[in-house]
């Protein structure tokens, strides 16, 4: 019963997406509310399931791989929602709810159980600052990546001709162009903060703001590549098509920090190990 | 030997700009021209038809295949420009075809733009020239009225002239999914054709601000600009348009591109890359088609946007399809009428009307004639038949006699209508044929 709303969370987002993608074949207009009626149950669902884990954690819930990804999603979802009310398009759905239904199945595959007792470097107010800043800038890079690749989309059925049905399910170019101007210094700034924060909790608990742990060198090259693109679209004017590449390649590059580091370079935000996430490896 | 109807002529499908430019028949702006072409041997009736689009000669000929090649020698002595030139690009219509041809133009089913409004304009303004100097005669009067209402019947009982509007409304539905937003937008107009002028028409609703027109001649872009609440430029100033706009409609149609690759490239440099919404109405093309492939530049041609039209509305060709009926229709009622043009066929008419009447006024009076001996009745249907062939006489010899054939085709369309033997079909759109009385 641990994890009642988080599994029914996952059931409601696995059948929006399966509900989108029906829409995209058939295109029965119908269906369309159904899926997003379905994904805002679901994260409704979901933000009961943080609030569950957070009261049998008895602290903020993100100690752990599986909490870190569904608060992940959770941030995904959230701002997918709330872009519904700027960008009303099925395709946008179609994306953002298999990609958190996918964080959440993989997150459940890594143990939910609560250590007891919480490492005690968890237990600090520095963990939800630096981890929901974190989190939520790799949030809105992932839908600056969803806008970028339907930008991608649209673009080419545009030049191409191929004005069909598709084509009108996809917003409008400079809309989606817009996630990415308003996403971008928005994202960078969350994640400058996030960076920043975890070198402020490393100095308050170790003694030195950097220690050029895999994690934090990834994050370093991320921060740069969003930086570099800071830079193009300010300074030079990159736009469009560009852009929309640039966010889907930062986004890779997100996601490699966030999920690949963990798991394959280890350090002390490691995925596994005798004490999981936050061990101090001193 | 009847006279046939006879066209002669080029258009935007088989004559490149280049060929449609030297051949506009200079002079014709009174009609003169289509007068002059009378004195070419065989030719009864002419009309001139020459828009941007096309170039073509309607006449009534007494013999069309010998009457072809002195009509296109004429064509070249006019516009001064050898026959072989342009020959290769002609079609020749005759009868049935050529009258179906005008019915069809005056429609809007030949225009570049299926079912764009003004070609029936520029067709009544090239009737009303010929016929203002006689070269017209019964025949073109009759089909040019009848092309009229074909015209009239196509607007109003298919979807044809949706087909146009439905162009601009692609191509304000496609800048709106690239624009997003177009209240901000500025459109740029480049050159003043009709379809250009439609599609800014539709675009400028959508807009903001102001419409800027570029042409040539800096008074049409400051007469279309003065329409559409704009502002002119000269062509000079077009790469700073350019810059600025964000939807730019081309329609000049000269023969060199107007906006090359390279060009464009420099003025998405300047733009910050802001995306460009380019439509190519002009044929041939004002832009480079490569330009599309320049990043942020969309570039859609006449041709793309009618075939996303085409996608849009599924019933459109069964709309052309519809038109086409009607044109048939109305051709087929055209020739019943032509071929009732015969002097033969009419003499017949007339006599069989008075033969006719006679024969019911002499049934009438049967009570009264009741008495009469053989002999005396043989006498009275004498007198009736003598009377009735004595009324007939002259103007059934003046028929026969009149040679010249325009002429000739007037009095057996009066004595038609005199004699009223028009047969069923009598005009219900006769209010439109007062000036065939002239």
């Amino acid at each position: 019963m641990d994890l009642i709303f988080f599994k029914t969370a996952i059931v409601f987002y696995l059948a929006a997406s399966a509900v989108y993608l029906f829409f995209l074949v058939s295109l029965i207009t119908k269906s369309a509310p159904i899926a997003l009626w379905s994904a805002a149950t679901g994260f409704a669902l979901h933000g009961l399931s943080i609030i569950h884990r957070a009261v049998l954690c008895g602290f903020f819930p993100l100690g752990t791989p599986f909490d870190a990804l569904s608060f992940f999603a959770w941030f995904i979802m959230g701002l997918f929602l709330l872009l519904q009310y700027r960008v009303p398009s099925p395709v946008f759905g179609s994306i953002a709810a298999p990609m958190a239904s996918v964080l959440m199945l993989f997150g459940s595959t890594f143990s939910y159980q609560i250590r007891e007792p919480l490492v005690p470097i968890l237990h600090s107010w520095w963990l939800p600052i630096h981890v929901i800043l974190a989190l939520a800038g790799n949030a809105v890079f992932a839908l600056m990546a969803i806008g970028g690749f339907m930008y991608i989309l649209q673009e080419r059925l545009i030049k191409n001709k191929r004005i069909g049905r598709f084509h009108k399910l996809l917003p409008a170019l400079e809309t989606l162009d817009k996630i990415n101007r308003h996403g971008l210094p928005f994202g960078f700034f969350l994640l400058t903060l996030g960076i920043m924060s975890g070198a402020l909790w490393a100095g308050s608990v170790w003694g030195f703001y950097w220690s050029w742990d895999p994690k934090e060198t990834w994050s370093l090259i991320t921060w740069f590549a969003y930086a570099a693109m800071v830079h193009q679209r300010i300074v030079l004017g990159w736009r469009g098509k560009r852009a929309a590449v640039l966010a889907l390649i930062g986004f890779v590059l997100v996601m490699f920090t966030f999920v690949g580091v963990s798991a394959l370079l280890g350090g002390h935000h490691a995925f596994t190990g005798a004490a999981g996430m936050g061990a101090v490896k001193l | 030997m009847s006279c046939e109807v006879l066209l002669i002529g080029l258009n935007h499908s088989t004559a490149p700009v280049s060929v449609r430019e030297q051949i506009t028949f200079p002079g014709n702006q009174d009609g003169e021209v289509a007068h002059r072409l009378l004195s070419v041997e065989g030719v009864g009736e002419a009309i001139i038809f020459s828009t941007c689009n096309r170039s073509e000669i309607l006449s009534v000929a007494e013999d069309a295949s010998a009457t072809t090649p002195r009509l296109i020698n004429a064509i070249s002595l006019i516009n001064a420009i050898k026959p072989e030139s342009f020959m290769d690009h002609l079609y020749v219509k005759v009868g049935t075809d050529a009258v179906r041809h005008v019915f069809r133009v005056a429609s809007s089913l030949d225009s570049m733009v299926v079912g764009e409004p003004q070609v029936l304009g520029q067709v009544k303004e090239c009737y009303k020239r010929a016929s203002a100097v006689n070269a017209t005669g019964p025949i073109l009067n009759r089909l040019m009225h009848k092309a009229f209402f074909t015209a009239k019947r196509v607007r109003s009982e298919t979807g044809v002239a949706l087909a146009a509007v439905s162009v601009a409304y692609v191509a304000v539905e496609l800048a709106k999914k690239i624009l997003g937003d177009l209240r901000d937008k500025s459109v740029l107009l480049v050159g003043a054709g009709e379809m250009a002028e439609l599609a800014a028409r539709h675009l400028a609703g959508q807009v903001e601000k102001q419409v800027t027109v570029v042409n040539r001649t800096f008074e049409n872009a400051c007469v279309l600009a003065k329409q559409l609440h704009g502002r002119a430029a000269v062509m000079e100033q077009i790469e700073e348009c350019l810059v600025t706009a964000d939807i730019a409609i081309t329609s000049t149609g000269s023969c060199e591109t107007l906006i090359k690759c390279a060009h464009l490239a420099k003025v998405m440099r300047r733009r910050r890359y802001r995306p460009i919404f380019l439509i190519d109405i002009a044929m041939p093309r004002d832009v480079e088609p490569e330009a599309n492939d320049i990043d942020g530049v969309y570039l859609y041609n006449i041709d793309d946007l009618q075939s996303v039209a085409a996608e849009n509305m599924g019933e459109r060709r069964q709309e052309a399809l519809r038109a086409e009926n009607v044109v048939l229709e109305e051709v087929a009622k055209f020739m019943d009428w032509t071929r009732s043009l015969d002097s033969t066929p009419t003499i017949v008419a007339i006599r069989q009307k008075l033969e006719t009447i006679r024969q019911s006024e002499l049934a009438r009076c049967n009570g009264k004639l009741a008495d009469l001996t053989a002999g005396q009745r043989e006498a009275v249907e004498m007198i009736t038949r003598s009377i009735i062939n004595k009324i007939a006489h002259d103007p059934i010899a003046f028929l026969k006699k009149t040679k010249s054939r325009p002429k000739r085709n007037l009095y057996l369309d009066v004595a038609q209508r005199l004699f009223d033997i028009r047969g069923p079909e009598s005009d219900p759109d006769s209010g439109e044929e007062e000036s065939v009385e002239k």
